[in-house]
């Protein structure tokens, strides 16, 4: 049955040359792209050097001291310090895992979306479901400002002339459910978005399965249940797999705006403490430091999420 | 047949760098000879060609092209544009000394940024082809000292890197009118409940709870408060917690070294570390955590920003003013001639700390980019602002338009002027640059920073340069709030009555030839570590539920702040002042 390379190309050396040419082809087209992927991941890993400087910005690194591992060291150099770090890496996981656990409601809400019948009304929710997505966080808070702050917030007022409550309560300088507020704002804003690449996979499923299914009888949720979600599974997994090796950056825009001296406890991921710490306060060699642990925790974790993926799956995207 | 293939490319790229490189050196050969010299070597800076330049300043609230009045006088004096770069954002100092160029004109940046600038090679040295013997005639005529005092601190005893703020010289304090700090109360209030006096910062408290009985809602109708905070502001601490400390007399800074973790009297030898169970920083805390426990304290204080609480101020919610810059938003013409305002009521035991003059001057300093095309023009634009027209121009507009000359040669405010300084939406003739006058208003426009000290006195009329110490303004009929002050008081101004009293603490300006000694980079760390904590547990104990829960907030910050190494910046930094500063007192 196989055709072997050396079959092929014994019978047609015309066809020989071809072949090497669409290599070459196939090449040059990959290389612009492999020329911004060297540029923007793996031209910036030079900067590395500096977690081993004591740099100050304005002088060039000749002049700057060598220190050597000293910023790392730093992280965890006694008590107090590592129960920061283990602190922060702790606020990084619970947010991260209910992302992770969150990252469903993106593909049940594609599929509900999908079995609207009326096709205006499935528009308008899908435009009011992406358009948070395009407002910026510093916008989102304001807007969460405005709805939630203790003098003359809209819930307050609302709550207090309903007699429902008597003293206005302060949601925004709380530590309650901080992890919990902070992934409802980000399934608010995401959530439209996250579905548009599932209804994507879902339009590319093969009508021809829906209507052998409903030839056998299957009702509308047995439909959903064998051939919709079956069709998504790849996609899911790819993304799922690849938030798990984001696992540890989860940005620090949404944090950094929300936070207050009441949550910063519980809200201070680890990107916002680099800032925090690194930028802030201009500790460049630190920063850089902490960086490079992150890089290696989710180096690891890509690894393990693939391994994982292979064990249960039996595919791996590596 | 390769080598033939590759020549015409090699050629090509050949000729793209010599493009490349004529381009770039070809910027580098401007002329940097003004071509308009008048009869007497005068340089008619306005026919030159047009230039925007680039104003970084660390202390702007503005970004982009200056606007208003102050736009108009810079391009017609000097037919240059400014163009601000707002440098006080967090990183933003950072970023732009990485870039390797930080404009053409440097605003406010002091301290280590500074040292690291004048080492990254990023600032122009002055005395460097004579530049300012040549275009800073002013700058040499008013702050020899200063110049000098740069000289040794940050050139090696030769070049000259910038100028600092704010310079003076005289005995007293140093501020206008006003101080820089309160308190302030509703006077109308206060004296509604027959002005009892207050002896201890505690003993605000009570009253501000009666005058809050008194006036329940705010002109808008909502809640008042004696209190509003925000939180935008803070650096290693709550910055209103430690307004306290200004109130007795200590400030994070001793003048010299940056400091910051230790509150330094200003006219004696002595320190208190901020976390000390006595220092007036925990004071301050406490202080606004029996107001939280009484009611006074606005719930929004941690997550509203500045902004928020200027509205509040606008609106008479706020009963307490902690700044007389907070002030003018309520006390605007309509209130006062309703009888309702803000005015000065210090307490029995306060003693206000005060800058004392300083011929060597601030932190903030003047300094120019070692990368400008124009060095000429923007030293003469600096010099203008160190000349006594450049001064009362930059600060009060164009001569005619909101101030003149009267027959004596004495300043005074016009009916327009009177209008534009206690109203900032008042529109600007279109000859003067149109607009609003908060648009050109301010310090030199958006650039946010002193030459000479504003008490100073201008050699040209004989009055200092302050509008509000002008005699003409002294003399004239203040609305009701202030008339009914200063007959109770028995004084005009803020500063007579401070000084009055004897409740000043006025700090000495201190130069010993050298630069204060750089924190290390360990140091820097650890405090900024340790800052977070401070900030972070500060809020939470003003806003703490009872005692308990605020000493227990105390203890954990305690811990934590050493655990972090609160102790050894203590220790640095007391050792900086002990080494410095303190040695006047010997």
């Amino acid at each position: 049955m196989q055709v072997g390379p050396s079959q092929a190309s014994t019978s047609t050396p015309i066809r020989e040359r071809f072949q090497i040419k669409s290599k070459h082809w196939l090449f040059l087209m990959a290389c612009p792209f492999l020329v911004l992927v060297f540029i923007f991941s793996y031209l910036p890993l030079g900067g590395w050097i500096y977690a081993f400087y004591d740099y100050r910005p304005g002088i060039p690194l000749s002049k700057s001291d060598f220190v050597g591992f000293h910023w790392f060291t730093a992280m965890f150099s006694n008590e107090v310090q590592r129960s920061e770090m283990v602190r922060v890496l702790r606020n990084t996981f619970a947010i991260s895992s209910l992302g992770i656990l969150t990252s469903v409601l993106p593909v049940i809400f594609a599929i509900m979306l999908t079995e609207v019948r009326n096709a205006s009304f499935k528009k308008i929710v899908q435009t009011f479901t992406t358009l948070p997505n395009f407002i910026s966080w510093v916008l989102v808070y304001s807007f969460a400002f405005m709805l939630f702050s203790v003098d003359g917030g809209f819930l307050n007022n609302v709550l207090m002339s309903l007699g429902w409550i008597e003293e206005p309560t302060n949601i925004l300088a709380s530590n309650q459910h901080t992890w919990l507020a902070m992934t409802l704002w980000g399934v608010w804003k995401g959530l439209g978005w996250g579905a548009i690449m599932y209804i994507a996979a879902i339009t590319g499923i093969d009508q021809e399965l829906y209507e052998a299914a409903k030839v056998d009888g299957a009702s509308r949720f047995r439909q959903i249940w064998h051939v919709t979600i079956p069709g998504i599974m790849p996609t899911f997994f790819v993304l799922l797999v690849l938030s798990i090796a984001n696992f540890i950056n989860n940005g620090m825009e949404q944090y950094f705006i929300f936070a207050n001296a009441m949550n910063m406890s519980n809200i201070e991921v680890l990107d916002l403490y680099v800032y925090n710490v690194g930028i802030t306060g201009s500790n460049f060699g630190f920063a850089t430091a902490v960086s490079i642990m992150k890089s290696f925790v989710s180096l690891f974790l890509l690894f393990l999420a693939n391994g994982l993926s292979k064990a249960v799956r039996g595919e791996t995207i590596i | 047949m390769l080598i033939k293939k590759k020549w015409p490319t090699f050629i090509i790229l050949v000729c793209l760098v010599l493009i490349f490189v004529t381009a770039c050196s070809k910027s580098n050969q401007t002329s940097n000879n003004p071509a308009s010299i008048g009869e007497n070597g005068e340089v008619d800076w306005s026919q030159e060609p047009e230039v925007t330049l680039n104003v970084f300043s660390v202390l702007a609230n503005y970004a982009g092209p200056q606007p208003g009045w102050f736009a108009k006088l810079v391009k017609d004096k000097f037919n240059i544009n400014l163009n601000i770069i707002q440098g006080g954002v967090e990183g933003r100092v950072a970023t732009q000394m990485a870039s390797g160029d930080l404009g053409d004109l440097i605003v406010g940046m002091g301290g280590k940024d500074y040292t690291d600038a004048i080492k990254g090679g990023l600032l122009l040295d002055w005395t460097k082809d004579d530049l300012l013997e040549t275009y800073g005639k002013n700058i040499m005529n008013f702050a020899p000292e200063a110049l000098e005092a740069n000289r040794q601190q940050y050139g090696d005893g030769t070049a000259i890197y910038g100028i600092g703020h704010s310079i003076g010289s005289g005995d007293g304090p140093s501020e206008g009118a006003e101080m820089t700090f309160g308190p302030y109360l509703r006077w109308d209030l206060y004296q509604q409940l027959g002005s009892p006096t207050i002896k201890t910062l505690d003993d605000y408290l009570p009253l501000l709870k009666q005058m809050q009985e008194l006036q329940p809602k705010s002109d808008s109708g909502k809640k008042t408060y004696g209190f509003s905070l925000w939180s935008d502001w803070d650096g290693e601490f709550s910055t209103l917690a430690k307004v306290t400390a200004q109130f007795h007399g200590y400030s994070e800074s001793d003048g010299f070294n940056p400091g910051a973790l230790i509150l330094v009297k200003a006219d004696e030898p002595d320190y208190q570390p901020i976390l000390d169970d006595e220092s007036y920083y925990m004071k301050g805390l406490k202080f606004y955590f029996d107001a939280n426990q009484m009611g006074l304290l606005d719930p929004d204080s941690l997550t509203q920003t500045f902004g928020d609480v200027s509205n509040k101020f606008k609106d008479g919610q706020v009963l307490f003013a902690q700044f007389p810059w907070l002030t003018p938003a309520y006390n605007t013409p309509e209130n006062t001639a309703a009888g309702k305002g803000f005015a000065l009521v210090p307490f029995e035991e306060q003693n206000i700390y005060s800058s004392g003059f300083n011929p060597y001057g601030g932190n903030w300093l003047w300094s120019i980019g070692a990368k400008t095309k124009h060095p000429e023009r923007v030293m003469a634009l600096l010099d203008w602002m160190f000349s006594p027209d450049g001064i009362m121009e930059g600060f009060w507009g164009p001569k005619g338009l909101a101030w003149d000359l009267d027959d004596n040669g004495k300043p005074v405010l016009t009916e327009y002027g009177l209008q534009a300084m206690y109203n900032g939406d008042t529109p600007v003739p279109e000859e003067y640059g149109g607009g609003i006058w908060s648009d050109g208003a301010g310090n030199f426009g958006k650039l946010n920073n002193t030459t000479l000290a504003l008490s100073q006195i201008n050699p040209n009329t004989g009055e200092p340069y302050d509008y509000k110490l002008w005699t003409s303004e002294l003399t004239r009929d203040p609305d009701p709030v202030k008339k009914s002050w200063q007959d109770t008081m028995g004084v005009l101004t803020d500063k007579e009555l401070f000084v009055k009293n004897n409740q000043v603490a006025v700090s000495k300006s201190f130069f010993n030839g050298q630069a204060p000694v750089e924190e290390p980079s360990d140091i820097k760390l650890k405090r900024s570590q340790v800052g977070k904590v401070i900030k972070e547990y500060s809020w939470k104990m003003m806003f703490a539920k009872d005692e308990a829960e605020f000493d227990s907030l105390k203890q954990e910050m305690l811990e934590k702040a050493k655990g972090l190494g609160y102790d050894e910046v203590i220790n640095w930094q007391a050792e900086q002042t002990t080494n410095t500063v303190f040695t006047i007192y010997k």
